[in-house]
């Protein structure tokens, strides 16, 4: 897929860039610890993760990126000035943002009746504190992009949908080491 | 077909992938690799497509050193468990 048109600069808001990569920076240092604990104990390790909903995680991958697909035309569509277009694009985005909070909370809700907390294993306390992180960004995804598509200008759009895909960004890299390694 | 939708689609194949190599059974090292190769591959595709990061490719670049770096460390601690 070869661009259209190059630049040294990059795309889109500086900030949100800077915002990309201290998300990552603290999401990879999570993600880093959390490796580095499984170390003294794979098996407790393997034995905790066992008990996550791997599929229904599998499922909010599609979710995520299928959402983050839509943000993406939606950010196309604000440049064309097609304001329909986009606020229909960003509110199914944002549907498919609260079917993957609806997914996670029942995971969570599951993971409670067995009696799981986070003091149960240092797996469950990384694993809790990461993806409950990561389900707040995507709270705060969803009221970003209802706030753009009201603005509906270009850059605004865009600003909301960098914001949404560094939230799938984030959940592509955290999936596996979370629920299949 | 615009290229955002065959990004999706590229993003959807290598999540196949990713589930395919989970519900074989397999572990151990190449399942590692394999795994953290894949979930390289679908953020570079997010940050190059989605986030239009192939416009710029001196930053790409950076990011995918970056990525790579980052992976890298995430496979040696797999690894060692």
């Amino acid at each position: 897929m070869p661009p259209t048109q190059t630049t040294p600069h990059l795309p889109g808001e500086l900030m949100m860039w800077i915002l990309i990569l201290s998300e990552l920076a603290v999401f990879g240092a999570g993600l880093t610890a959390f490796l580095a604990l499984r170390i003294s104990d794979p098996t407790g390790f393997a034995e905790a993760q066992s008990h996550l909903h791997r599929t229904g995680a599998g499922i909010n991958t599609i979710i995520l990126i299928t959402s983050g697909w839509l943000a993406a035309l939606a950010t196309r569509a604000a440049e064309a000035g097609q304001t329909r277009r986009l606020r229909t694009l960003l509110a199914l985005a944002i549907t498919l943002g609260a079917a993957f909070l609806t997914l996670k909370a029942s995971e969570f809700i599951d993971l409670s009746t067995q009696g799981i907390t986070f003091e149960t294993h240092a797996f469950f306390t990384f694993s809790y504190m990461l993806t409950i992180f990561h389900a707040a960004h995507v709270l705060a995804g969803m009221i970003l992009l209802a706030l753009v598509a009201k603005l509906k200008t270009p850059a605004a759009v865009e600003t909301g949908a960098a914001f949404w895909h560094m939230v799938d960004l984030i959940w592509v890299i955290l999936f596996p080491v979370i629920y299949l390694l | 077909m615009t290229h955002l939708t065959q990004s999706w689609l590229i993003l959807m194949a290598l999540l196949a992938a990713s589930t395919a190599l989970a519900a074989s059974g397999l572990a151990g090292a190449g399942f590692t690799l394999t795994v953290l190769t894949l979930a390289g591959l679908k953020a570079r595709v997010i940050l190059a497509s989605y986030l239009r990061l192939n416009t710029a490719p001196g930053w790409q670049r950076g990011f995918d050193l970056g990525l790579t770096l980052l992976l890298a460390l995430m496979a040696t601690l797999a690894l060692a468990a």
